[in-house]
């Protein structure tokens, strides 16, 4: 501010200066040199004091803010909710209501002996499966005991964890197998999941 | 261990004499005097029985089984109960929206404009004609027969039989006969029995088949006794010992017949002798 006031008197003085002789001017009292304008009032003013308590009251006003956005986020973060616990509205739909269909006697108890069958049969089946399993594990526990008495390395070698096997995947069985050399089409879809952020 | 000892193991050419049975704890120069009554070993002395290591390699299945006539049954019935107790679906509900709008269009006072006025604009697609393109599109998919076009009773292929899960036997020369067996190799000096396993199967001629070995630990074990003129000083018989392991779920390998076989747990008995089938068949799972 005070370089273009310099340039600008400057400017005005050496105007004036051509035109007429080099004479003390005021043109206004701003300038009380025409030669040494090197100082306007304001600048040669002393500089303005910073008071000590600024720097504190700086510092006084960082801590307010400081604490206001503690207290703002001690508030707990708002629960994701869990999608699969809401029974969405179309559920409740009274026009959706299917009219149950009127069992006759015999119907109810052929469905009540199968279940009774099929509980039976569940079981037997189960109890081979663990009795298969039981027996696979008493060979494998017996090949073990007959390694420990060939030699004892080879047996600490069997029982030390195999780091190879996990992770294991292995595709099962399906309906039909699968086609060879079968191009899959391209499925296009619409991701619609909410996303939610806390 | 305090288990009590009392097995009887039944070689497959010589039927040993058991001694008293050990009980309590087992260590190795006691329970070795059980096999060779004759031949007293010191303790710390070299085995006499040759370690061999054999694979039990499965296909598991690729197809799922058929099922069981109480299994159908059950099946249905369980349809049925979910049905009468489920809600009617956005696609029912349309059809039954169609439906109730064709019985008024055959009415007599039927005033189309006041029925049109919503639809007037759309294309009417009732939801009987897209269950009849969805038909449509799933006839146009041909999905592979559940039974492939191999004969079951080639037991060569290891395409048959695909919801079953099927076991690799291989024919071998043992003394002087000619058997089915589990590959098996004999294990050398350095390796585990493991790698010898994995040995066997990488020796097996004309297929590179990599199977995953499932754990360190082998599954079960056979032990039989060499005849009698075979018998050295030094060398009793031999103990294998399985490991298993699985082929993984798309390849399947031409092997030569006459020399392999693919065999469910059913069939094991038409191919392996009686005491070794005895000892395989307790950890091979045919659930």
């Amino acid at each position: 501010m005070a370089g273009i006031v310099c340039r600008i008197a400057s400017r005005v003085i050496s105007s004036q200066a051509a035109c007429s002789s080099v004479v003390a001017v005021r043109h206004s009292h701003w300038f009380t040199s025409v030669l040494s304008l090197k100082t306007s009032m304001p600048l040669r003013a002393e500089p303005k004091k910073k008071k000590k308590v600024d720097p504190r009251r700086e510092i006084m006003m960082k801590e307010r803010l400081k604490k206001k956005l503690k207290r703002l986020e001690k508030v707990p973060p708002e629960l994701i909710p869990i999608e699969d616990f809401i029974t969405p509205a179309k559920c409740f739909d009274e026009t959706r209501i299917r009219d149950a269909p009127k069992l006759c006697f015999e119907e109810s108890e052929r469905r009540a002996l199968l279940l009774k069958e099929w509980s039976r049969y569940k079981y037997s089946q189960h109890q081979t499966e663990m009795d298969t399993i039981n027996e696979a594990l008493e060979a494998q526990r017996q090949a073990l005991d007959e390694l420990k008495l060939e030699s004892e390395e080879l047996y600490k070698a069997a029982l030390s964890p195999d780091m190879d096997l996990f992770p294991f995947q292995h595709e099962g069985p399906s309906y039909t197998p699968p086609v060879t050399n079968y191009d899959a089409p391209e499925g296009k879809y619409n991701d619609v999941t909410r996303v939610y952020t806390q | 261990m305090a288990a009590p000892f009392s097995r009887v193991y039944r070689p497959l050419w010589r039927i040993i004499t058991t001694s008293a049975l050990n009980r309590g704890v087992r260590n190795v120069s006691s329970s070795r005097q059980q096999w060779s009554a004759q031949n007293v070993k010191p303790a710390g002395a070299a085995s006499p029985w040759a370690l061999h290591g054999a694979v039990c390699l499965q296909r598991l299945p690729a197809v799922s089984q058929d099922r069981s006539p109480i299994e159908e049954e059950f099946m249905e019935l369980m349809h049925q109960m979910e049905l009468e107790r489920s809600l009617l679906s956005d696609h029912e509900l349309r059809l039954l929206e169609d439906a109730a709008r064709m019985s008024r269009k055959q009415e007599e006072d039927y005033d189309s404009d006041e029925e049109e006025e919503d639809y007037r604009d759309k294309e009417i697609v009732t939801a009987q004609d897209l269950e009849d393109i969805w038909e449509q599109k799933l006839k146009q998919f041909q999905p592979a027969p559940r039974s492939q076009a191999v004969d079951e009773k080639d037991v060569s292929s290891s395409e048959r039989c695909l919801a079953d899960s099927l076991i690799l036997l291989v024919k071998k020369h043992v003394g002087s006969q000619k058997l089915w067996l589990l590959p098996q190799i004999q294990w050398q000096t350095g390796e585990t029995l493991r790698q010898t396993a994995e040995r066997a199967l990488a020796s097996l001629p004309g297929a590179d088949l990599t199977a995953t070995f499932l754990g360190n630990a082998p599954c079960g074990f056979y032990k039989y006794k060499y005849p009698k003129d075979i018998q050295k000083e030094g060398s009793v018989g031999a103990k294998v010992f399985f490991f298993k392991a699985v082929l993984p779920s798309h390849k399947h390998l031409p092997l030569e017949k006459n020399s392999f076989a693919w065999v469910k747990k059913e069939e094991l008995q038409d191919f392996l002798k009686p005491e070794y089938l005895k000892q395989v068949r307790r950890f091979i799972m045919a659930l």
